[in-house]
């Protein structure tokens, strides 16, 4: 429809323009087209393309983009692209005569029309973007299926669609259910799945909680005179501690800690069972520590050294399984049908490789229980007092509870026939958990460095308890 | 609860003060009648409320033909009331919790049961023979209008005794003093050394706009008025720096501003057309009435503060306003026959929005977040009703409702003794309605208050940052922005009993996050489009602009 010599130096000036352009700061030196296919209107209005193409960038290895261009006569109004001037490519001579090109998924008409390509027993009536995204685009149609379009495309399996494939095949039902894949060659273009309407992730649920506490303290700390009240009348409005306060999330959480451990025991079953050392995980996290403290803070990292070491002298620390990679509240979501589990693709700076590396599926335990301390520290930093204390005891006390619903459906059941996840001695459990979530905590301590050096203090706090403590048992 | 902090001089720039009458508040002795005793038990109670300063309406010995405005000796206290002694631990007790206390002082007239008068009318020549006016004819400063139309005829009163007439701006047994008199100045003077002297933070100077009186002129405003409170001020000041001087001066914000002088005159004055004109607003569904008066209100000098107020027992009445031109609204005002009622019967807050917690709410709302330092009365922070068919300003002063118990909790007299019934129907009664009731009771308007309070102290801009009025299309908005230092609040606030969409620039704080001042809940970034909000019927909402947190 459009020759691809016409279409390429068009796309280096357009690549950096778009949100999902991984790539903003690098210098695009080439844009080859790989392949153009017209998916809808070989010859009638509108029409869409789907674009493969290499980029050269500056510096870095090639990336592989997917575009999908919508085509439309020049001169016809399109209200959808109002305020996304940034969408449209420019206007090329077809066969057809002149058209506008632009980004298609804006196009109700076209996002419609790619529904029935990629998942032809899907059909559905209205379409709407998802809104803020980083690197893929989101389609969501009839507010019961969302279509993942990758933008980066990469050789082999994408991550998350293995993953939610396989668990929902083992019949692990906490994942929004995959509805249809679009694969080309072994590489996963597209992904159709149950749209959970409705749902609010826990993060925002965390901090909904804390926001409540935190008002019912408030209350609580300028009593009424008593004799006012009428005397030996106590009042009502006595509420300090996270167990008797309102939007109280232990509930949550504890059934948070159950659906992770029923994800794990799903991805053991999907993905087998690895045996390791705790020697081998060791040694990527003594890497990081050098990096993270080693030159800043002597002391911090000999006490964090100890937690490592500790881990190194383990010889079984339970079994490396597939784990989510990336995991904390923000990818937990609530439904009037319980909790689900999203988003596996890992943390996005990672390679491929590294982040389908099988693990322990207490890293995936550490990441949520660090994301609790940052929920609290985050909702405290809404607050015009100082409420760290109050709020750690929220913390402590829904930490217990996700290990309580954690542990009780990780536990171990010979009558299941499925495989331990999780080393049989406490103690061990607590010392492989204590490194992973120190691990976690330097991380985002470099994470902080690099982006939020403001927000450095909250891991640093969390690097000082994991260190300071032996073992915690929780 | 601590101390007052003297050193903090302009401390009634960020206070909420409480009108309290001290005869209706809490009797301690049991004899039906509220008393200073009863006022001071009930201190935690207001400390615990958030209020910052007391004003009492007058406690001296007085006839009590006029409430108390009608002093007989501002040496001594109404002796219902209690003794010299119990004024002087108010003061202290209220201090040690940081309560601070102004009175009302009227320094325009006396009682004409006051030794002062009673002398002065003995004869001519006597020494306070000139301390009061007196004419031998009712002819002078004929273009001073009458006041209290209902019960006096001429500004003049025949003594019969001294044969001669005496001049009085209010009632008749109210003759004014004589300011031309150096003797007079002095003695007044001497009364507000005496009382801060004894601790008084303060006054709410009564009816200040008639001190003296020229021929050819309405004796209202005079310069030489101002030369007196310029010279009253001078004194208060270096002997008693932080003490404030509030006036009653029951005119236009134009005219009223004269009384702030170049801030070398009162402290505070009050804003008397902004409380009928949020009544008006609410009854248009629209905000003109408020951002027209407050467009007319001037800049007050530094160091100077609007006292403003939901109900008090002062009321701008129609009379008083004889320059329609200046504002056409008041033509309109004067046409709704509801309006005009609300405005001629005074009546509390409650039964004048028809019981609606919302529009309590609200109004609440406006009154802490506008210019001015707010001004509540008794009783209305539990959404107290009146008794209209009591007269005068007695429907007003019922009895506060402390519990369900006997007498409303106020006293242990027997009830044919106490002063006044306190309400008994079935909706404002005192079984349905009182303080023990509403602490208990975790959403009432009560707590709603006290922590609308605690939010409003923790942000000086509601008392002394500038102020914004927002454009927005939707007339039954009013939004506005109050900046001081670093801090800015953004109030949202819904006339209309329908929900309300608005649409805000915003666009100087693009890329801020607004987060709401109750809850602490983060709302959308700002960004560059008009920002969207959405307002329940009578909603209002606060929120502090901050630098996006993380989210």
């Amino acid at each position: 429809m459009i020759s691809p010599t016409a279409l390429a130096p068009q796309l280096a000036d357009y690549l950096p323009r778009q949100r999902w352009f991984g790539a903003k700061d690098r210098k695009i030196e080439l844009v080859r087209v790989r392949s153009s296919e017209v998916l809808i209107g070989a010859g009638d209005w509108p029409a869409l393309l789907r674009i493969d193409a290499d980029v050269s960038l500056e510096g870095v290895d090639d990336a592989r983009y997917q575009l999908f261009l919508g085509l439309r006569p020049t001169g016809v109004a399109c209200e959808f692209l109002a305020g996304h001037e940034s969408a449209v490519l420019g206007e090329f001579e077809t066969a057809q005569g002149q058209a506008l090109v632009y980004d298609a998924l804006l196009d109700s008409q076209l996002a419609l029309g790619l529904l029935l390509v990629v998942a032809p027993d899907c059909p559905a009536e209205r379409v709407r973007p998802l809104g803020a995204e980083q690197s893929n685009t989101s389609l969501v149609y009839d507010d019961s299926m969302i279509l993942k379009v990758f933008r980066r495309l990469t050789e082999g399996q994408n991550p998350e669609v293995e993953v939610i494939e396989t668990l929902a095949s083992v019949g692990f039902g906490s994942v929004p259910e995959p509805l249809a894949s679009w694969r080309k060659d072994g590489v996963d273009l597209a992904f159709l799945q149950r749209f959970l309407a409705g749902a609010s992730d826990g993060w925002n649920m965390a901090l909904t909680s804390l926001r409540e506490l935190f008002a019912e303290y408030n209350i609580a700390r300028t009593p009424p005179p008593a004799d006012a009240l009428g005397g030996g009348a106590t009042s009502p409005l006595e509420v300090d501690d996270p167990a008797g306060a309102r939007g109280d999330f232990a509930a949550e959480a504890e059934r948070i800690g159950e659906v992770t451990a029923e994800m794990h025991i799903a991805l053991a079953k999907g993905f087998g069972c690895t045996k390791v050392t705790g020697a081998d995980w060791a040694a990527a996290m003594e890497e990081q520590l050098e990096r993270v403290l080693g030159p800043t803070d002597a002391a911090l990292a000999q006490g964090a050294r100890v937690v490592i070491n500790r881990l190194k002298d383990i010889a079984d620390p339970g079994p490396a399984i597939r784990v989510h990679g990336d995991y904390h509240l923000g990818q937990v979501l609530r439904t009037d049908t319980g909790w689900y589990v999203t988003d596996f693709e890992g943390e996005p700076a990672r390679s491929l490789e590294e982040r389908t590396r099988p693990s322990s599926p207490l890293k995936d335990v550490a990441g949520m229980l660090r994301s609790f301390g940052y929920a609290l520290a985050v909702a405290v930093s809404y607050q015009e007092d100082d409420l760290s204390e109050l709020g750690r005891a929220w913390e402590a006390r829904n930490r217990e509870a996700f290990m309580a619903g954690y542990l009780r459906k990780a536990q171990f059941d010979p009558e299941t026939g499925n495989e331990p996840i999780l080393p049989r001695d406490p103690a061990v459990r607590s010392a492989v958990l204590a490194a992973f979530e120190l691990d976690k905590a330097l991380y985002e301590v470099a994470y902080e460095r690099a982006n939020r050096p403001d927000w450095v203090r909250i891991p640093l706090e969390a690097v000082r308890r994991l260190t300071g403590t032996a073992a915690r048992t929780v | 609860m601590s101390e007052i902090d003297r050193m903090d001089e302009r401390w009634y720039q960020r206070a909420v003060f409480y009108e309290v009458s001290v005869r209706s508040f809490f009797d301690a002795n049991g004899d039906g009648t509220g008393d200073l005793q009863g006022l001071i038990e009930k201190l935690d109670y207001l400390s615990w409320l958030g209020v910052d300063c007391l004003w009492l309406l007058p406690f001296y010995s007085s006839p009590l033909r006029d409430g108390g405005y009608d002093i007989a000796d501002f040496f001594t206290i109404l002796p219902e009331y209690g003794k010299l002694g119990d004024a002087v631990r108010l003061m202290e007790e209220a201090h040690r919790r940081g309560i601070r206390i102004i009175t009302d002082l009227v320094v325009n007239h006396t009682s004409d049961q006051h030794p002062w008068f009673q002398e002065s009318r003995q004869s001519r020549d006597n020494p306070r023979a000139d301390w009061y006016v007196w004419s031998d004819d009712d002819k002078q400063y004929a273009d001073a209008r009458i006041i209290f139309t209902d019960t006096e005829r001429s500004n003049w009163a025949w003594d019969p005794n001294r044969q001669q007439y005496y001049w009085h701006r209010f009632f008749s047994h109210q003759p004014d003093l004589n300011y031309d008199n150096h003797e007079v100045q002095e003695a007044m003077l001497g009364i507000v050394r005496f009382w801060l002297n004894l601790g008084m933070d303060g006054f709410r100077l009564d009816a200040v706009p008639y001190l003296f009186e020229r021929e050819g002129t309405i004796c209202e405003n005079l310069p030489e008025t101002h030369q007196f409170l310029r010279r009253l001020r001078k004194e208060v000041d270096a002997a008693f720096p932080g003490r404030v001087l509030l006036a009653e001066a029951n005119q236009w914000p134009a005219d009223v501003v004269e009384y702030f002088g170049d801030g070398d005159e009162c402290h505070m004055c009050f804003n008397f057309p902004l409380m009928p004109r949020m009544f008006m607003a609410l009854r248009r569904a629209q905000r003109h009435p408020i951002t027209e008066i407050l467009a007319q209100t001037p800049e007050v000098p530094d160091g100077c503060q609007w006292g403003i107020f939901l109900r008090n027992h002062d009321e701008l009445t129609l009379e008083m306003v004889t320059d329609e031109d200046r504002d056409y609204m008041w033509s309109e005002y004067a046409k709704d026959p509801r309006m005009k009622l609300n405005i001629g019967i005074r009546r509390r807050l409650a039964p004048l929005v028809e019981n609606d917690r919302r529009v309590m709410e609200l109004f609440h709302a406006m009154l802490f977040s506008l210019p001015g330092s707010p001004i509540l009365y008794y009783g209305d922070e539990i959404g107290m009703g009146d008794n209209i068919f009591l007269g005068d300003r007695d429907g007003v002063r019922t009895p506060m409702q402390w519990s369900p118990d006997r007498n409303a909790g106020f006293s242990r007299a027997d009830f044919a003794q106490l002063y006044s019934a306190p309400l008994m129907d079935p909706v404002y009664g005192y079984q349905a309605l009182n303080v023990e009731g509403e602490l208990r009771d975790p959403s009432s308007l009560l707590h709603w208050l006290q922590r609308m309070l605690q939010v409003r102290k923790r942000h000086p801009l509601f008392g002394i940052g500038s102020f914004e009025v927002l454009s927005a299309e939707n007339p039954s908005v009013l939004a506005y922005v109050r900046e001081w230092d670093d801090d800015v609040v953004l109030c949202v606030n819904n006339l209309s009993r329908f929900a309300q969409p608005v649409e805000l620039s915003l666009q100087r704080f693009e890329g801020r996050t607004p987060i709401e001042l109750l809850g602490r809940v983060p709302f959308p970034r700002i960004g560059e489009l008009p920002y969207l909000l959405t307002l329940g019927p009578y909603g209002f909402l606060w929120f502090q602009i901050v630098e996006t947190p993380l989210q």
